[in-house]
């Protein structure tokens, strides 16, 4: 494989500056690991480091109701040494899952399918970055070093995600199923996006020398291969954990039933601690709902651009989320870039973008005054969660509008560039 | 025919009103305005301008003649106003359309408002004896009806009314009489003397007074009045008649000048559309500059009573002064027992004052004759040894703390009461020390203790309190000791100071804490109350001494507590408790008076049973306040609009300057700017090949659609900004590192540095990348987007180190790179003389300005902000860095490029 020159320079350099920041401030990832921003409690590296206590010492890591992460990961962090004592290890490991990502993005920018697939082909296709700018974009963004520094485990979603959609974008559709499989098997809701992704896979095999029968005979097919690889996972999970149950109402009832209510940067905590409990199941099922819904009206809609569904979906996610984290924000700024063609018919980046900067000083400012301090209270830092939440919703809402604008203009030629109002 | 007849035709058309009033000429408006803004101005409370402006007879002298002029003007009242506007708005509107703009002028400036009023002050003052003022437009609307109803009695010298005839001439009268009967407090005597004057005037005797056309036509002409002044009636314009040409199509028709867009309001507003000039370059710079206004103002408006509030006392559980404080009697002996037990071990004996007697420290010796003591008094004792380093000094000490358990609680809580060796200003504490060894064998004895009490006794007021609450929550250090002993959750914390040995007359209260944060005001209020209410001790804040209470005073206050929250130091020994959450103040005596060591044990005594009887942590009350009397205080809401105006402004440019490389680039007209681009794009290409090949294509798509947007490079704008953001943690990094003896050095190199960098880097970028005009745009876009940023969210934390950097900074927002359009000599001046006044708000040169004026060496102000960065995490410096110095140096270096 030949090594591009400016990709080995950006991921040394990213490589670099994660070390760097590590030496620099050893008590860094320690000091993200503990912020509510980072870690969340399906993501905390602390948990992690319970669990991985309990499971060493051969009791059930999840007695004591602390860790409620897949239990896969516990046999791979066993192999690392104590990241209390020696660091190093755990950081060029996370650093290493952040350079595996970065690779799986310019997979997917170089393959164009953001720009042109089978059914549709971007106007300005001319305007985009070439993968490396988009890995660079992914590897120097501070959510992304926050997270891999603070070793949130929601970073191995981010890999199977990206994965799956590398491998789609690549014509594997097999591969691109076994890693979705991987990424929902960690947490839930990434199986929320089997159908765009599946479509994503059609189109792409379409294109190639042997098409396949029908779209509903695909969709069948991957389903069982989804099926199976999940079905594999939670085997093996079995074979680890020993007690089944447990470990499903520890690990997927913690994420369906969001018993949790730690603060983090999403929606659902602060309302679940206003509502009375004998309401609590029925907003249940309106939240997980209301996250669900979207998947069937931006595929129908967005039919022609899966990809692109599956982005606004993550960033979807990264707001509506029993647990989201900056982690999920970030992996949505990851996708972004592929759709630099569209950022000229975007009108409210800059307005987003100040929200967002806003949301990520005051954030922590106002989490400080409330649990440290002692002078706010929990509503100084929910309306911060609400700024950070209307920030993405915004820019979702700006590049969802931006790739209608795009359709309509390849149906209306006359019209490119001139105002259009809608009436 | 068609419209149904239900529908009656409006008594008058909202249409000619409106025409009507945009019509209306120059004089007549600048007076309808002139008249809204005293009313306006009338509002506030401060400065009461009827008082300042109105005709009263007794205060016509030569230095208030104005008030001759200023009369007409200012009004009683919204009604008042109203009335007098709607009445004179159409007299004075013919007038001016019959004799010309400056005749108004002329005459209603003179002697149509002076001849009124020396003819009221001369019956009023000098035939009744009486002392009436008088206010109000009313004088030129009678004045006005008179002048009119002399030419109506030229040309109808009657009215009918039956069988008889009234002169036209009186009707004026019947309106005078009319309106003081209907209407209280009209001044009958005043109307009488303008209808007086108005017959004169009417009637021709005044005609000396007004100004020859020669001259008039002269001026006119000589100034282009017609052609400069919007709706400016012109002197000869009275020979075509009332409404002969109209003074909007003659500005704007014939004389097209440059101005004229500013024909009439109505157009101007709907011109900012079509004007991008005003709308993205002048209008960000007018509302920034007001929003900076706006908060200086807000924040001088806090001393006054409709915006502060009383201080009250939030938690009942406090109950300040209700108890009997028995602190009395034998006490005092054994007071002067410990008291001779210590003097007996410092080093020459009992010194007298003086400042030699400072020098003694805290010797082991003390030390365990203090252990000794609190033994004896039956309270469980520890030691803790610490030692900090920092800017190449060693601080070191012995902190003895000793704990009375409470009788009645689970050593669950605690109250802490600190006596410093030292004072905050370094006085020997003696008498302080003393009095904490008495209380504490005092309050062994009370069986009414719900919380522990900490008794502790720290060598200096720096560094002893830190090491000690650090090492309270295990959260020290490795050179600081743990504590071998330990209680429950503290509660609150007291600090006592008594460095003379003589009698003090009031006690001060400092409560500033670490970073700007502030104990709950509930304290403070318990000191106050307490102190005043119950044991009639004075209190003062902030080195007020003598606070009459008056606006200066109390803003005087405000201002002293904002430089010490926004310089974030340690300001005595209960500062160290605040980033705890523990709430802490210190008492201080000052001055000669008469109370002694027992009045102020009875203070303390009294507050540790307000705090012993709290029920939860002090929460009630505020903890963001400024206090401007021991019983006066904003709070939070009142005063953070202020620094957040202030901290908008720079937003307001960010985003101004973001639409206006989108959507306006410069004034030249289209074909120009199309070729420049074009020009430069293909410049831009050639020259550097790591911009990402940005595409002609959309260039051509820009250049063909003038609303579209144009392409923004970001990538050498966000580097540059990040860049020097990041620098400043190397200045931040050698502050905070270097011995005290370079300090001075590191200043004046920083200076230099500061002088040269923003040239070398504008030089740098120029010669290497050659910046298009967008870029530098956007850089300072970036810059102050940042810094809004920081300095909003800085305010929530600590509101006074925001406003104080926001007001350093402001003149960042009107800081631009010069357009090289302008002749080169003029932008060389500009920009080294915009060089020069920016570098004498640079940070270290401002910080020498300060020391300048406090007669403090910088030396001794770095050693002790590194020592705050080292010891109590203090983060002053952060801000001046990381936020402060890049903005400035982006400044700067803008106005850099305008040399290259």
């Amino acid at each position: 494989m030949p090594v591009d020159r400016r990709q080995a320079a950006v991921f040394a350099g990213a490589f670099a500056l994660r070390l760097l920041l590590l030496v620099l401030f050893p008590s860094l990832p320690d000091l993200l690991t503990g912020r509510v921003e980072v870690s969340t409690p399906v993501s905390s590296f602390k948990r992690l480091q319970e669990g991985l206590f309990l499971y060493t010492r051969n009791v059930s890591p999840y007695d004591g109701g602390v860790f409620h992460q897949a239990p896969l990961l516990l046999p791979i962090f066993a192999l690392l040494p104590n990241a209390r004592e020696f660091p190093l290890p755990t950081a060029l490991f996370y650093s290493l899952i952040d350079l595996i990502n970065a690779n799986a993005l310019i997979t997917i920018s170089d393959s164009g399918q953001a720009v042109s697939g089978r059914l549709f082909s971007a106007l300005r296709k001319h305007i985009r970055w070439d993968g490396v700018s988009v890995a660079a974009w992914f590897l120097f963004n501070p959510f992304t070093i926050a997270t891999c520094l603070g070793r949130s485990t929601s970073v191995f979603t981010t890999t199977g995600i990206l994965y799956a959609l590398s491998s789609a974008v690549g014509g594997n559709s097999l591969n691109a199923m076994l890693s979705l499989g991987f990424a929902s098997y960690l947490s839930i809701y990434p199986a929320l996006l089997f159908t765009p992704l599946v479509l994503l896979c059609y189109d792409r095999r379409a294109q190639g020398p042997n098409p396949p029968s029908g779209v509903a005979i695909f969709a069948v097919q991957h389903m069982a291969i989804f099926l199976c690889s999940i079905a594999g996972l939670l085997g093996i999970s079995c074979l680890i954990v020993g007690d089944f149950s447990q470990f499903i109402s520890a690990t997927y009832g913690f994420q369906l039933l969001v018993p949790d209510l730690t603060p983090n940067v999403g929606l659902w905590w602060y309302f679940f601690i206003e509502m009375f409990d004998s309401f609590r199941e029925f907003f249940l099922g309106v939240f997980w709902l209301h996250l669900a819904a979207y998947v069937g009206g931006l595929t129908v809609r967005l039919r022609r651009q899966p990809l692109f569904v599956i982005t606004s979906l993550l960033g979807i996610f990264a707001v509506f989320k029993p647990y989201p984290s900056i982690s999920d924000a970030s992996l949505y700024f990851a996708l972004l870039p592929l759709y630099r063609h569209l950022f000229p018919l975007m009108r409210y980046t800059f307005f987003a973008v100040s929200a967002l900067l806003y949301a990520t000083l005051l954030g922590p400012a106002f989490y400080h005054l409330w649990i440290y301090a002692g002078s706010g209270n929990a509503n100084f830092f929910y309306a911060i969660t609400l700024v950070w939440s209307l920030g993405l919703s915004i820019l979702l809402a700006d590049t969802i509008f931006a790739v209608l604008r795009d359709e309509w203009e390849q149906e209306n030629p006359e019209m490119r560039g001139k105002e259009a109002r809608q009436v | 025919m068609a419209t149904p007849a239900a529908l009656p035709p409006l008594p008058f058309n909202p249409a000619r009103v409106r025409s009507y009033l945009l019509r209306l000429p120059l004089f007549t408006r600048l007076v309808v305005l002139a008249i809204i803004v005293f009313w306006l101005l009338e509002l506030q409370t401060v400065w009461s301008v009827v008082q300042w402006g109105s005709l009263a007879p007794d205060e016509i002298g030569f230095g208030s003649m104005y008030r001759l002029n200023t009369y007409p003007f200012i009004h009683n009242g919204f009604f008042h106003a109203f009335l007098n506007l709607v009445a004179l708005t159409p007299l004075v509107e013919r007038f001016e359309a019959e004799h010309g703009t400056l005749t108004a002028v002329a005459l209603f400036l003179g002697p149509l408002s002076t001849f009124p009023a020396g003819l009221y002050l001369l019956i009023e003052k000098f035939l009744l004896h009486r002392n009436t003022a008088v206010v109000g437009a009313s004088v030129w609307v009678f004045l006005l009806f008179g002048t009119e109803a002399i030419k109506t009695f030229k040309s109808h010298p009657y009215f009918s009314l039956g069988n008889y005839k009234i002169p036209t001439w009186t009707s004026p009268l019947f309106a005078c009489i009319v309106v003081s009967i209907l209407m209280s407090n009209t001044s009958f005597l005043g109307h009488l003397c303008a209808i007086l004057i108005g017959y004169l005037f009417g009637l021709g005797y005044l005609k000396v007074f007004v100004p020859p056309e020669k001259i008039l036509r002269w001026i006119e002409g000589k100034l282009n009045l017609l052609g400069r002044l919007p709706h400016y009636v012109s002197v000869d314009q009275k020979t075509y008649g009332r409404y002969g040409v109209l003074p909007t199509t003659n500005t704007m028709g014939e004389r097209g000048t440059p101005m004229s867009y500013l024909g009439s309001s109505q157009p101007a507003i709907r011109k900012l559309r079509s004007n991008p000039h005003f709308l993205f370059v002048h209008l960000p710079h007018v509302l920034s500059f007001l929003c900076v206004l706006a908060g200086v103002v807000w924040l001088l408006l806090l001393p006054l009573n409709d915006y502060s509030r009383r201080t009250y006392i939030s938690e009942n559980a406090l109950l300040p002064g209700q108890v009997h404080a028995y602190f009395s009697g034998s006490d005092q002996n054994i007071f002067r027992g410990y008291r001779k037990e210590l003097e007996g071990l410092l080093p020459n004996g009992a010194p007298g004052e003086g400042p030699e007697r400072n020098d003694i420290e805290l010797t082991p010796e003390i030390s365990d004759k203090i252990q000794s003591v609190l033994r004896a008094s039956g309270l469980k004792v520890a030691t803790q040894k610490y030692e900090y380093t920092s800017a190449g000094i060693t601080h070191q000490g012995q902190n003895v703390y000793a704990i009375i358990q409470a009788p009645r609680g689970d050593a669950t809580e605690a109250i802490v009461l600190v006596t410093a060796w030292k004072t905050a200003d370094g006085e020997l504490n003696l008498n302080g020390v003393t009095l904490a060894l008495t209380l504490a064998r005092y309050f062994k004895r009370w069986s009414l203790w719900s919380k522990d009490i900490i008794f502790l006794i720290t060598p200096d007021s720096k560094s002893g309190t830190q090491a000690w609450i650090d090492a309270y929550h295990d959260m020290q250090p490795p050179s600081v000791q743990p504590l071998p002993l330990k209680s429950g959750a503290l509660q609150g914390g007291l600090v006592v100071e008594y460095p003379f040995d003589h009698r003090f007359e009031s006690l001060h209260i400092v409560y500033d804490g670490v970073n700007g944060q502030l104990p709950n005001l509930d304290l403070i209020n318990t000191a106050v109350s307490i102190a005043g209410g119950q044991m009639g001790i004075g209190a003062n804040l902030q080195e007020m001494w003598d606070h009459d209470d008056s606006y200066e005073a109390r803003l005087q206050t405000i201002l002293r507590g904002m430089a010490k929250q926004g310089f974030g130091y340690a300001t005595g020994a209960h500062s160290s408790f605040m980033p705890y959450h523990i709430d802490a103040i210190t008492l201080q005596t000052k001055g000669d008076g008469w109370q002694d060591e027992m009045a102020l044990g009875r203070t303390v005594e009294s507050l540790c049973r307000s705090l012993n009887n709290l029920l939860e942590h002090l929460h009630q009350s505020f903890f963001f306040y400024l206090l401007m009397q021991t019983n006066r205080f904003v709070s939070i809401g009142t005063y953070l609009p202020s620094a957040m105006l202030i901290a908008g402004n720079f937003t307001i440019m960010a985003i101004a300057l973001w639409l206006r490389t989108g959507y306006y680039m410069g004034s030249k007209p289209k074909p120009s700017v199309k070729t420049d681009a074009s020009q430069d794009e293909k410049k831009e290409q050639a020259a550097s090949s790591q911009d990402k090949g940005k595409p002609k294509a959309t260039n051509v798509e820009q250049n063909g659609d003038a609303n579209s947007i144009i392409e923004r490079q970001l990538a050498l704008p966000l580097s540059f900004v990040v860049g020097l953001h990041l620098l400043g943690l190397a200045p931040l990094f050698i502050f905070n590192n270097l011995s005290h003896k370079y300090f001075t050095t590191a200043t004046y190199t920083v200076i230099v540095a500061d002088l040269v960098l923003p040239l070398l880097l504008a030089v740098l970028l120029t010669q290497g990348f050659t910046p298009k005009p967008q870029q530098y745009l956007l850089m300072k876009s970036f810059s102050l987007l940042l810094l809004g940023l920081f300095l909003s969210t800085l305010a929530t934390l600590n509101f006074s180190l925001s406003f104080m950097i926001g007001l350093l900074c402001t003149p960042l927002s009107f800081v631009n790179r010069i357009s090289p359009t302008t002749s080169a000599p003029i932008r060389y001046a500009l920009a080294f003389i915009g060089l020069v006044l920016l570098n004498l708000l640079s940070p270290p040169v401002v910080l020498l300005g300060g020391c300048w004026y406090t007669g403090v060496s910088v030396e001794t102000i770095l050693t002790q902000a590194a020592f705050g960065w080292d010891v109590w995490g203090m983060w002053t410096q952060v801000v001046v860095w990381c936020v402060w110095w890049p903005a400035w140096m982006i400044g700067c270096a803008l106005l850099g490029f305008s040399l290259f």
